[in-house]
């Protein structure tokens, strides 16, 4: 008798943080189909602007553009990513070195530095290199990131050693050892590697736009920024391009979430 | 391993260190390179902000030089106002000046501040033929330093007071009882419009200190001197708006809201009978069309009490900065050639856009004495240019947004109670600090 107020008060809590969590995505569906007016006024009920804030932000704004410039950005920096830091984050765990440890451990301060520190020696160097407003430029710097390989560190932690053992009596050659029996067994860190990589570099906005000087190439994150920039702001195109700008990231992570879960907790089936 | 504070200390003072001398830079000074020949073919880059204005108005510009000049091509790139700057000091910084293009727009606010700072990166247009009398002696004040003028005043922020006309007559008062008065008499007839209609009269983002600033301009005080020092403490001009501020708070009449869009809803939602801000807030005011006929502008209210008070201010607004080393003439040639030279350019603009002229000569056009339905038929552009001519100068400087945040600071302080010479005696010692 005693459990049911707990539960009571647990499922309160929950939807309470549920709802926290919630709004403000549904305010934002929403509010795309309201126009600016209504959006100010914090109106809640969905009306029937859509089409017309489809069609004003189309005219003012190369959409389709952004949308693709940004996919091939996430994208590219998210496979180099999720290869490079594996490879890292296996070869730190399975071969051993007096000076690993110590070597992990810069590469972990290296996490505390702030990027405005860093990015003006980084766009020189990019300078330098003439490669200013290219997309490696973009995507270089994003791709070693000290967590993903402490994350792919961590998981193979969990992968048994014999099997390497008998892999390499086999005759497997360390490459084949890890693409064909690592890579497989961490299917799950993948993923969650895959959508942690891919918001990052989807959301990234201050390095895109200093690298980025011509602006050719031009991401979802600098569109919407623009769509601020005005004496005017209207709220329902500006809600609208958010709303384009979120879908690519919730959509990996739905059909991601189960191994995201999986991944994050190094669980290894 | 070991990680000890003093090795994290040390890279983080290093990448500090690094930063801070590519900053050291030397102001140049390119006064030549726009009076040099004008090529008759070339593209010129621009980087600006806003398609429904500055965009539009830069491509209208275009259209007009190009009439004369038909090998002359203008590629605008929309670039967002804080993006230029992290732009323009990324690359002043890094030393890739020639990655800027040839023209960009700079807020008028940051442009000393940019020039002191990245000299090398614009162009000094005093000689390029360009004729700054044509403009109000305030507006070029902002882009000018040490004498030398770097930019050609685009957007005009002089300062309005946008009135519920039907507020006022439910009071029993008019536009006059708001025109040409101080602020003084501002808290009397807007105690009586808040008695009669329960209506406030402005807001203010919490910590936003624009009217304030807005209220120091109109007297011609800053925040600092001539030669860049901060004059915070025992500032008379500030401490007066400050109290002003103070008084209107406790009158009811100034609500403080805590966003932007909040702002911009005090006065469309009708709770707000007034907006006083620079002319482009009427942008925003006129997006409530429910309201047309409802709206009317006057000048805003004077500093009791101060000898050089004003009924005239201005707050932000923009300039066109030529960079140099890229093609100063050809660019120095397109700005003189229209928006400071193009009538028909402010004909095109004023009624599509909005876009208010700064350069006097336009204002003379027809135009500007049209009625606008919106304002119940009165001709606001007219009034406003009338107003531009009239702000006093105020000095930005390189440490405007430092000077403005500390007296933000010192602001929200006295507002809580504490007391004026102290907070601003503080204010002052936290930009001194920010100067060293």
């Amino acid at each position: 008798m005693t459990k049911t107020p707990l539960r009571v008060a647990k499922y309160v809590f929950l939807a309470l943080a549920a709802l926290c969590s919630l709004f403000p995505l549904y305010f934002m569906v929403v509010s795309a189909t309201n126009t600016s007016a209504d959006v100010i006024g914090s109106r809640l009920t969905p009306g029937g602007a859509l089409m017309d804030n489809i069609s004003k932000l189309t005219t003012q704004q190369n959409v389709g553009a952004a949308m693709g410039q940004s996919t091939i950005y996430a994208v590219s920096s998210a496979l180099l990513s999720l290869l490079v830091c594996s490879i890292a984050g296996y070869g730190f765990e399975i071969y051993h070195s007096k000076h690993k440890d110590r070597l992990m451990g810069l590469l972990l301060l290296t996490m505390m530095i702030p990027f405005a520190a860093t990015m003006i020696p980084l766009f020189r160097m990019f300078a330098n290199l003439n490669m200013v407003s290219t997309l490696p430029a973009v995507v270089l710097p994003t791709i070693a990131t000290p967590f993903l390989i402490l994350l792919f560190r961590q998981s193979a932690r969990s992968f048994p050693t014999e099997i390497i053992e008998a892999a390499r009596l086999d005759g497997l050659s360390e490459l084949s050892i890890f693409f064909r029996m690592f890579l497989p067994t961490m299917r799950a860190t993948y993923a969650a590697a895959a959508v942690i990589t891919f918001m990052a570099a989807w959301n990234n906005f201050l390095w895109p736009k200093v690298i980025l000087v011509d602006q050719t190439f031009r991401t979802m994150p600098m569109l919407v920024a623009s769509l601020t920039s005005g004496y005017v702001t209207d709220y329902g195109v500006l809600m609208l391009a958010v709303l384009l700008a979120s879908l690519p990231t919730m959509f990996l992570f739905l059909v991601l979430q189960r191994s995201f879960a999986e991944g994050i907790t190094g669980a290894v089936k | 391993m070991n990680i000890n504070r003093r090795s994290v200390l040390g890279l983080g003072l290093g990448a500090a260190a690094v930063a801070t001398l590519a900053a050291c830079n030397s102001g140049g000074k390119n006064d030549q390179a726009v009076a040099g020949d004008v090529p008759t073919s070339g593209t010129l880059t621009v980087w600006c902000w806003d398609p429904a204005f500055n965009i539009y108005s830069m491509n209208e510009a275009a259209k007009i030089y190009q009439k004369d000049h038909p090998d002359v091509k203008v590629k605008v790139v929309e670039t967002p106002w804080d993006d230029i700057q992290t732009k323009l000091t990324t690359l002043a910084q890094s030393g890739k000046l020639d990655q800027l293009p040839d023209i960009f727009l700079c807020q008028n606010n940051a442009f000393q501040k940019n020039v002191i700072n990245y000299g090398d990166a614009f162009s000094d247009l005093t000689k390029g033929g360009v004729k700054f009398d044509e403009f109000p002696p305030a507006v070029v004040g902002y882009s000018t330093v040490d004498g030398a003028n770097y930019g050609v005043p685009f957007d005009n922020g002089t300062a309005v007071q946008a009135l519920r006309i039907d507020y006022l007559e439910q009071a029993g008062l008019t536009m006059k009882d708001f025109t040409d008065i101080s602020w003084a008499d501002y808290i009397e007839r807007g105690t009586q419009l808040k008695a009669k209609t329960g209506h406030a009269l402005i807001s203010g983002q919490s910590g936003s200190s624009d009217l304030i600033m807005m209220m120091l301009q109109s007297a011609g005080g800053s925040l600092f001197d001539a030669d860049g020092k901060p004059t915070i403490a025992k500032n008379d001009i500030l401490l007066k708006s400050i109290d002003v501020l103070k008084q209107l708070q406790k009158a009811g009449l100034y609500v403080e809201v805590n966003s932007w869009d909040e702002y911009i809803r005090g006065f469309i939602s009708g709770n707000h009978a007034s907006a006083l801000n620079g002319v482009w807030i009427l942008g925003s005011v006129q997006t409530a069309k429910d309201q047309s006929g409802k709206w009317e502008i006057t000048n805003v209210p004077k500093l009791d009490g101060i000898d050089s008070a004003t009924n005239y201010t201005a707050n932000g607004g923009s300039s066109w900065a030529v960079s140099a080393g890229k093609q100063p003439a050809l660019a120095n040639d397109f700005l003189k050639s229209t928006f400071a030279g193009s009538t028909q350019l402010y004909d095109t603009i004023l009624p599509k856009a909005g876009a208010l002229a700064n350069w006097m000569p336009a204002a003379k056009s027809d135009i500007y004495q049209e009625k606008q339905a919106f304002f119940n038929n009165t001709a606001i552009y007219a009034q406003v240019v009338d107003y531009s001519a009239k702000v006093p100068k105020n000095n930005t400087g390189a440490y405007y947004y430092e000077g403005r945040d500390a007296a933000s600071v010192a602001m929200t302080k006295i507002l809580k109670g504490a007391d004026p010479t102290t907070a601003l005696d503080e204010a002052q010692k936290t930009v001194e600090f920010a100067m060293k």
